[in-house]
């Protein structure tokens, strides 16, 4: 089973992020719902750094959605922007932040490097 | 005789119908009303006492508003009607159309006017068999009103369509029994709004704060002053004064602001293509650089935004890469298809820092080349991390997406269109030609970003070096000496696939072609095989999968004559940049209205006429953009300094040309021309 929503935040705020723009600063918070409980978490994001905290303050995107939603999300097992489409997960305030929630989800599991999948298809003589 | 199609669009929301305004379910293309890839209302049907209508004529006032003057009854017998229509349809956030019945009788008259109301909620990729879905329809007859919801899951997509005038409410639609008096009229708004809900019930879009800002009020004044902001023609010949007022428009009404929102961007084009495309706006902001510069800003932060970020195979996603599509309706949702962000396209990231550095020359704009360092940085790294697929430092791609990833990830991406002279396709990963000039493009100018404005000049030389090493064996590995141009691609094993194609033009646009191979090169580009007489074929004729009709295969396409027109003046082939311009406004001079996607390869003196093609879009952001880019090209537009370089080299007969008020780092400087018939002078570079 992939990891859920919760722990991938809890180990997100560590290290510097250098696939982020050091251009881009926000705060992003998750309302995740379950059992008619809502977790809050805050991602601030500064200086390709995100520091996340347990916190329901304001913040300039909001990010709502079951719990089951998050964790396909942080699995990923569902791509966040379809999410988004499908109203799987709601967001308010500046979506601009939302492409950048996107960065910080892992991507599919057994996701390959072009050139692993390109020696795949050589093997095969240029036929994929 | 296929049948017309009548448009009117607004961003990404359009509606197309038949000459008489009706809307009916067809297979081969995308009738109804549409938008954010939903199709909103599939069937919207207008009777006058049971009779359709037929159409005496109409109005295009402009792309968001249309007048249909109608009378009742079959088009085959002689119309003396006492009675006529007028539809008024308009469409900006929700579509709207006032219909105004006129009794011309001196007699009171009672009408049954019916309109036949439905929705498929069909997403954009499945016209051709729209699928079945379950929709709940709510006649409501208190308010005037007919609903029709689809819901899957959280997912829900609503038309709401209201009358003003009183009516009966089916759930097939609208019925109103009327009287009209003698030579009087009678008028009912009907109004549709498209919505799409998102949290709690409320419109997603109406929950994006920015994308409220931009509820278009006033669009004609909005259009009127993208009008006033453009460079003014003055041209002695009046077709093409009328052309460049036609592409202008034509960009206007091809711009939506997305869900994620820097300002408006290009969309690709009607009726296929009303979303954005990586490749496509990225050209058509390079193409419109002298003329609506605003456009190129709003496409590199918004590119910018989606830029890939990690792996992920059934997009084609990997670290740095610009995104190839983008789409919003159920199939992108519900991962049918891979398109809410697919990056299936191996040229929009090296083309993303061409457009980046070519914006600044024209703008000065030294802030956004700051701003966007890190994108341009990860679109830079990504050519030779990701796109050097078999480490030989080619470019090349390979769909990871097995199912329905794009084969082809240059601009020709039919799955045909790589293909030898005898007709073999070649293997994968396939690396094609122009792919090579891109990269060797990006990589100078990013050399001059970083030691101009990233104060890097360690990887400015690190960049130069690679870049004139790429050149160095390309010209090596791609150049057929016994043939005298470069292949289509190389095999992954270095093989050159040898088929003679429009390819080798975007070579001299980007600069890679070595200068002593540019007059074979531009020999071929305007040689029997590859030109028309109206513009330069995809493929040449001769080979064996050549096909005047095929897209890729045969077509001549404006945006790609655009690019090699430009290419040719840069190695100073004026001569054959003239000749092949000169077919493409002839071809837009006797076709007249939007330039379109493509015409078939046909030789002119064969068919004397400009061959259109069903497959071919009209308006497209990048064939009205590439219109454009012929006549700053024919001009010899460039930035250099703070100036602007006009260096005109006119086609015969094509008369004095002034084109006023080119905006730009100097405030805004005038370019004129004649042609050499006209002046019969030397002509020299001008520097205003």
């Amino acid at each position: 089973m992939g990891t859920t929503a919760a722990d991938y935040l809890r180990e997100l705020g560590s290290g510097r992020r250098p696939d982020l723009p050091e251009t881009t600063t926000g705060t992003v918070r998750l309302d995740v719902r379950e059992d008619g409980r809502t977790e809050h978490w805050r991602l601030e994001i500064a200086d390709q750094h995100v520091e996340v905290t347990r916190s329901g303050e304001d913040a300039d995107l909001v990010v709502h959605g079951d719990r089951d939603a998050f964790d396909r999300v942080a699995a990923g097992e569902m791509h966040v922007s379809a999410a988004l489409l499908r109203n799987e997960l709601t967001a308010s305030g500046d979506i601009r932040l939302f492409m950048m929630l996107r960065r910080l989800f892992p991507g599919p599991a057994n996701a390959r490097h072009p050139r692993e999948a390109a020696r795949a298809v050589a093997e095969r003589g240029g036929r994929p | 005789m296929r049948q017309e199609r009548v448009y009117v669009t607004a961003g990404s929301a359009f509606a197309l119908s038949d000459s008489r305004g009706d809307m009916v379910v067809d297979p081969h293309a995308p009738v109804g009303l549409w938008s954010f890839d939903t199709r909103f209302l599939s069937h919207w049907v207008l009777r006058v006492d049971g009779e359709r209508l037929n159409a005496l004529s109409r109005d295009d006032m402009t792309y968001f508003e249309t007048r249909f003057f109608l009378v009742p009854g079959a088009a085959s017998h002689y119309v003396d009607a006492d009675v006529s229509l007028i539809r008024h349809r308009s469409i900006d956030d929700a579509f709207h159309e006032r219909i105004t019945v006129l009794n011309h009788s001196a007699e009171p008259a009672d009408f049954t006017v019916r309109l036949e109301i439905g929705s498929d909620f069909a997403d954009t990729a499945e016209i051709r068999q729209p699928r079945e879905r379950p929709v709940e329809v709510v006649a409501d007859p208190a308010r005037n009103q007919l609903r029709l919801r689809y819901a899957r899951g959280r997912f829900a997509r609503e038309t709401t369509v209201t009358s003003t005038a009183p009516v009966d409410v089916d759930e097939g639609g609208m019925t109103f029994r009327i009287r009209v008096e003698p030579e009087g009229e009678w008028i009912t708004d009907l109004h549709a709004v498209a919505i799409i809900r998102g949290a709690g019930g409320r419109d997603l879009r109406a929950d994006l704060a920015q994308h409220r800002h931009h509820v278009r009020r006033g669009m004609r004044d909005e259009l009127r002053q993208w009008l006033d902001r453009a460079p003014t023609l003055a041209a002695e010949r009046g077709a093409l004064e009328a052309a460049y007022a036609r592409c202008l428009v034509d960009l206007a009404s091809l711009r939506y602001l997305p869900l994620v929102n820097f300002g408006a961007v290009p969309v690709g084009g009607l009726p296929w293509a009303m979303t954005l495309y990586g490749r496509d706006a990225i050209i058509t902001c390079l193409q419109t650089l002298a003329f609506t510069p605003e456009l190129t800003p709003a496409t590199l932060r918004m590119l910018a935004a989606m830029q890939g970020g990690r792996l992920d195979d059934e997009h084609d996603e990997e670290p740095g890469k610009i995104v190839g599509e983008l789409r919003y309706g159920e199939a992108a949702a519900f991962g049918e298809k891979p398109t809410a962000l697919y990056y299936g396209a191996a040229d929009t990231t090296p083309l993303f820092v061409v457009l980046l550095d070519e914006y600044e020359r024209w703008s000065g704009d030294a802030d956004l080349v700051r701003e966007l360092r890190h994108p341009a940085r990860m679109a830079l790294d990504w050519i030779d991390e990701y796109g050097d697929l078999t480490g030989d430092g080619y470019l090349r791609y390979l769909t990871r997406n097995t199912r329905d990833g794009t084969v082809n990830q240059g601009w020709k991406n039919s799955p045909d269109a790589v293909a030898y002279a005898d007709g073999r396709l070649a293997g994968f990963p396939r690396g094609t030609c122009e792919l090579q000039g891109y990269a060797y493009d990006a990589k100078r100018r990013g050399a001059r970003l970083a030691r101009e404005f990233w104060g890097d000049p360690a990887y400015a030389d690190r960049l130069e070096r690679e870049a004139e090493e790429l050149k160095r064996r390309f010209n090596r590995d791609f150049w057929l000496p016994e043939r005298e141009y470069y292949a289509l691609a190389l095999e992954p094993d270095g093989t050159p696939v040898d088929a003679l194609t429009s390819n080798i033009g975007h070579l001299l646009w980007s600069g890679i072609v070595d200068d002593d191979r540019a007059e074979a090169v531009a020999a071929h580009l305007v040689g029997p095989q590859l030109f028309s007489g109206w513009g330069v074929r995809t493929f040449a004729a001769g080979q064996r999968r050549y096909n005047p009709v095929g897209s890729h295969l045969g077509a001549v396409w404006p945006s790609d004559n655009a690019l090699i027109v430009a290419g040719l003046r840069h190695y100073g082939r004026d001569v054959e940049a003239a000749r092949i311009a000169a077919g493409m406004f002839e071809m837009a001079y006797l076709l007249g209205g939007s330039i379109p996607e493509m015409i078939a390869g046909y030789g002119r003196d064969l068919t004397k006429y400009p061959v259109q093609l069903p497959a071919a879009g009209r308006p497209q952001a990048w064939s009205s953009g590439g219109l454009l880019m012929l006549l700053g090209a024919l001009l010899g537009l460039r930035p250099s300094g703070d100036n602007l370089l006009v260096n005109p080299a006119l086609p015969p007969h094509f008369g004095r040309v002034e084109l006023l008020d080119v905006p730009g780092r100097w405030g805004q400087a005038d370019a004129y021309g004649r042609d050499r018939a006209a002046s019969g002078l030397a002509r020299r570079p001008r520097v205003r």
